[in-house]
């Protein structure tokens, strides 16, 4: 899967971030009608995810691969559910139009405005977090930095080729009688799993 | 563009009559400036961060043609095709070559100005291809053949039910008036659009020099998807919207969307360095393709201004629409009397320079020069004062109109000019009464109707004012008093309190005779040579009396003195001397005495009165040169009045100068408002600093509210004095 940057956490380090700026990126993401879930651990996102499936009543789930989601387990529980899952690039292609929610992960979160940051170089990445009316995404509640400024620092060191995206809530219209209403192009829900430990056993 | 034959007077009309967008600004310009600032809660300074845009840009335009190569150079080695396209015939050309190259049949547009500017969409359905716009409202202006009424909401001045209307005509089927299940509709109409179209087009919020990407923020989605979904993206992106480094788009994302839409960020920002992968389907199988990226540099006039020692300033517009959110004309007009895509004080000035002159005279006047909108721009441009200066190039290409070359031969004639306002004394006494005329010679009594215009006062200033100073034996200032033509021939008891004010501080005051009006009317009108005859009139003037210090007691004049003669007259070496050196005497009458009184321990800000006062901030007194405290102190300090604050007490009374006169229609509901909070303050008396503010809220109050008074600062503290002295 392309990348714009292929490992984010030692660029990460080179400015200032961590988990003391959760409570505002929670704050301002919530502002934003973003739903925020924080976990201890991945398998807890299991059950966020199961959840949603049930409630939404979703026949279908596209996802682009990415580590807290494996250490999860989450894709044999949607399987064994009976539930249609597509992983691939080109089964993506195929099915993200009609899919009932697309589930991907987000390399950090920015407290000042409550977005997230999607190295969205691949296409698939793109696919499964604008065609299905649901989006989840996957971040480790670690890496928040605490605004703009310093995600661009970041964006500065790796961004030479690809497609970079801050995510802030759903999708949003305003422009009929100025009445703010959610889901136009993009997708209605946005759901953020914020979990707390590392998605492998390295950098902590 | 050429210019039209419109009938602007028509149209304003036309628009003063819509309920509905009416109803609609009037709603949005209450909530914004609140929504604006809880949006800035967590910017710690909003001042140092608008500065930083505007060095950002202005760094930029400064080296404009090293930046857009480094940007080209980039983009190009990263593998997109770049085409820098003079104007829109270049544009369109190689944008409908392409489309034939590639067979593309089907165009998904993500909000262009740069486009709209060129009518882009007309070339390409002409030449049979077929274009929609995606933004839900540009769509809906799209289906309706509206032209955007605001840069940001295209569609702000339809209602649901319009809007049910256009979408049942276009789809065919009857839609009810519900917006989320209008808005459901436009989504599956437009997400087949998105799947099947042959080509993307954006516009770019920004674009970076040191990789060549463009950035893009968007709330619908639409932006994404036109970049993701077509195997060839074509993005439009002005020259102005280029920045040196990523970094530098930091201020830009900090305050474009909380200026636009009051948000912290927009739903998407999506930065696209160089093609990125597409899905294509090849017999029956989805394979990943690299796609095909152009960017299309436009200049289209971009390049002159940016050349342009004035002009260079609209390199600083995010294109976030603050200015028309906050202009009291845009509120009641909306964007189309503009006539063009861009909108409000700014659009008048891109589209002077993007479409042409011809254009820019029939709107000028729509700025009323509050400056509201520079208080709020983030990149701090003045957009009043490039208007003047576009009024003055507009006077020296075109000629000023026949009638107004006439007034300013008379007003830039002193002499005439007082000798006729003597006449007009006489000659208007059929119709006044008391102070106020209430009815006027059939051909002016549109501008009377619900307002009272004021009479000429039988004796001018000038010629009573020696009689009535009592200026003290040995005064520690001598003073020169500019009063402006409003105190000395309107308002001349206003100026004798002015003289009694400044006496009682043991100054005294003399009134060269041979000053004339300031020459704000004239040069409002881009007479700029006849106002630096007015200039350097006054100036030698009041040289000739060597005073310790200037005083105005209208913001107007002495932002004249302080700012404008300076300027005008920066060519000439020895008049620029002598305008600067007199400029430094010159003083603003309410901060100048508030100032005196505070160094002889005659403030008391108890507030104690019992007669309820408010203040009017004038436009130019607050946002010129920066007084609101100062008067506020001098009016808790007085004995008969509290002071109670009026809601949008800085907001323009509509007054604004030949404005206020020459568009009653606009003035009007401008001055009703204020009348309005006036009203609902309570207050029994209005305070304002400014002769020209006083004329239109006496005359609005006069018809309205004739019970609530309007009195100058300097009235006031007259009265304190008598007070004061009576009790002796």
């Amino acid at each position: 899967m392309k990348k714009v940057c292929e490992n984010w956490e030692p660029v990460l380090q080179t400015t200032t971030y961590g988990a003391e700026y959760f409570a505002e990126f929670e704050a301002r993401a919530k502002q934003a009608s973003a739903e925020i879930f924080r976990v201890n651990t991945a398998g807890e996102a299991k059950e966020i995810i199961m959840n949603l499936i049930k409630f939404t009543n979703a026949k279908k789930v596209v996802s682009v691969e990415n580590p807290l989601q494996q250490a999860s387990g989450v894709n044999d529980e949607i399987r064994s559910a009976g539930i249609a899952l597509y992983t691939s690039q080109a089964d993506i292609a195929e099915h993200a139009e009609t899919a009932d929610i697309g589930i991907s992960g987000v390399e950090f979160g920015v407290a000042e405005t409550g977005s997230v940051c999607q190295d969205a170089y691949a296409i698939e990445s793109r696919l499964v977090s604008m065609l299905p009316p649901i989006h989840v995404v996957f971040l480790p509640s670690s890496r928040i930095v605490p605004g703009v400024e310093q995600a661009f620092d970041i964006f500065s060191q790796v961004f030479h080729h690809g497609y970079l995206s801050f995510i802030t809530g759903p999708s949003r219209t305003a422009d009929i009688e100025r009445v703010l209403t959610i889901g136009v192009h993009g997708p209605s829900r946005f759901i953020i799993i914020a979990v707390d430990e590392p998605a492998s056993g390295g950098v902590a | 563009m050429e210019s039209s034959n419109r009938n602007i007077q028509k149209e304003i009309d036309e628009k003063l009559k819509d309920e509905v967008l009416r109803g609609a600004l009037g709603r949005f310009s209450e909530a914004y400036p609140v929504s604006r600032l809880k949006a800035y809660e967590n910017v710690e300074d909003i001042e140092a961060l608008r500065d930083l845009v505007k060095k950002t840009k202005m760094d930029t335009v400064a080296r404009i043609e090293e930046v857009a190569d480094q940007f080209v150079a980039e983009a190009t080695k990263r593998g997109a095709k770049v085409f820098r396209a003079a104007d829109g015939a270049a544009l369109k050309k190689y944008l409908i070559d392409l489309c034939k190259e590639k067979g593309v049949k089907r165009i998904v547009k993500s909000k262009s100005m740069a486009s709209e500017e060129i009518h882009l969409n007309k070339d390409l359905t002409e030449a049979g291809i077929r274009v929609r716009e995606t933004d839900l409202g540009e769509w809906i202006i799209g289906i309706a053949g509206h032209r955007p009424s605001h840069m940001v909401m295209p569609a702000i001045h339809l209602n649901r039910y319009q809007v049910a209307g256009y979408f049942s005509k276009e789809l065919h089927t009857e839609i009810p008036p519900d917006i989320p299940f209008m808005v459901q509709t436009a989504r599956k109409n437009l997400r087949e659009e998105f799947l099947q179209a042959d080509m993307g087009i954006s516009g770019a919020n920004f674009g970076v020099a040191e990789n060549g990407a463009i950035g893009l923020v968007t709330n619908e989605g639409n932006g994404r998807l036109t970049t993701s979904l077509p195997p060839i993206h074509v993005a439009i992106i002005g020259y102005e919207k280029l920045i040196p480094t990523l970094k530098d788009a930091v201020p830009i994302l900090r305050t474009l969307p909380r200026n636009a839409t009051c948000q912290l960020m927009t739903s998407y920002m999506s930065m696209i360095c160089g093609p990125t992968p597409v899905m294509v389907k090849k017999d029956g199988q989805w394979i990943e393709q690299e796609k095909e990226l152009h960017i299309i540099l436009f200049d289209n006039g971009r390049l002159k201004a940016a050349h342009d020692e004035k002009f260079k300033e609209i390199y600083q517009c995010v294109r976030c629409a603050s200015c028309l959110n906050v202009c009291p004309v845009y509120a009641l007009v909306g964007g189309h009397v503009y006539g063009h895509v861009y909108a409000g004080g700014i659009g008048a000035i891109l589209t002077a320079f993007l479409n042409s002159m011809g254009d820019f005279e029939k709107i000028n006047e729509l700025c009323i020069g509050c400056r509201r909108c520079t208080e709020v721009c983030p990149g701090k441009i003045n957009i009043p004062g490039l208007i003047e200066e576009l009024r003055i190039r507009n006077a020296k290409e075109n000629g000023l109109p026949f009638v107004m070359r006439n007034i300013f031969e008379v007003v830039g004639n002193r002499k005439l000019f007082h000798s006729l306002l003597r006449v007009a004394s006489i000659g208007q006494k059929p119709f006044q009464s008391g102070k106020l005329i209430r009815h006027l010679p059939l051909f002016l009594s549109g501008l009377a109707k619900d307002r009272s215009l004021p009479t000429i006062a039988p004796t001018p200033l000038r010629d009573s004012i020696d009689k009535t100073a009592k200026n003290p034996l040995t005064p520690t200032k001598k003073i020169a008093f500019f009063s402006g033509c409003s105190l000395d021939f309107v308002y001349p008891e206003t100026g004798q309190a002015v003289v009694k004010v400044l006496n009682d501080l043991n100054m005294s005051v003399v009134f060269p005779q041979k000053q004339s009006c300031c020459g704000k009317p004239v040069i409002g009108f881009g007479d700029i040579e006849t106002t630096r005859k007015m200039a350097k009139e006054n100036i030698a003037a009041f040289e000739a009396e060597n005073p310790d210090l200037i005083i105005a007691a209208c913001p107007t004049c002495a932002e004249m003195w302080k700012h404008t003669y300076p300027e005008i007259l920066a060519e000439d070496p020895a008049w620029s001397e002598r305008a600067k050196k007199i400029a430094d005497k010159v003083r603003e009458f309410t901060s100048f005495v508030a100032e005196e009184y505070e160094k002889a321990g005659r403030l008391n800000e108890a507030n104690a009165g019992k007669k309820k006062l408010t203040y009017h901030d004038s436009c130019h007194m607050r946002r010129v040169l920066g007084i609101f405290k100062e008067p506020r102190k001098l009016l808790r300090s007085t004995s008969d009045y509290e002071l109670v604050e009026m809601k949008d007490c800085d907001k323009c009374c509509g007054m604004s100068g030949a404005f206020g006169v020459k568009h009653a229609d606009l003035s009007m509901p401008i001055l009703s408002q204020k009348i309005t909070n006036i009203k609902d303050s309570e207050a029994e008396v209005v305070a304002v600093g400014c002769p020209a503010c006083m004329m239109q809220i006496r005359g609005g109050l006069d018809k309205q509210a004739p019970n609530i008074q309007v009195k100058h600062v300097a009235d006031i503290l007259a009265e304190e004095l008598d007070k004061k002295k009576k009790k002796e």
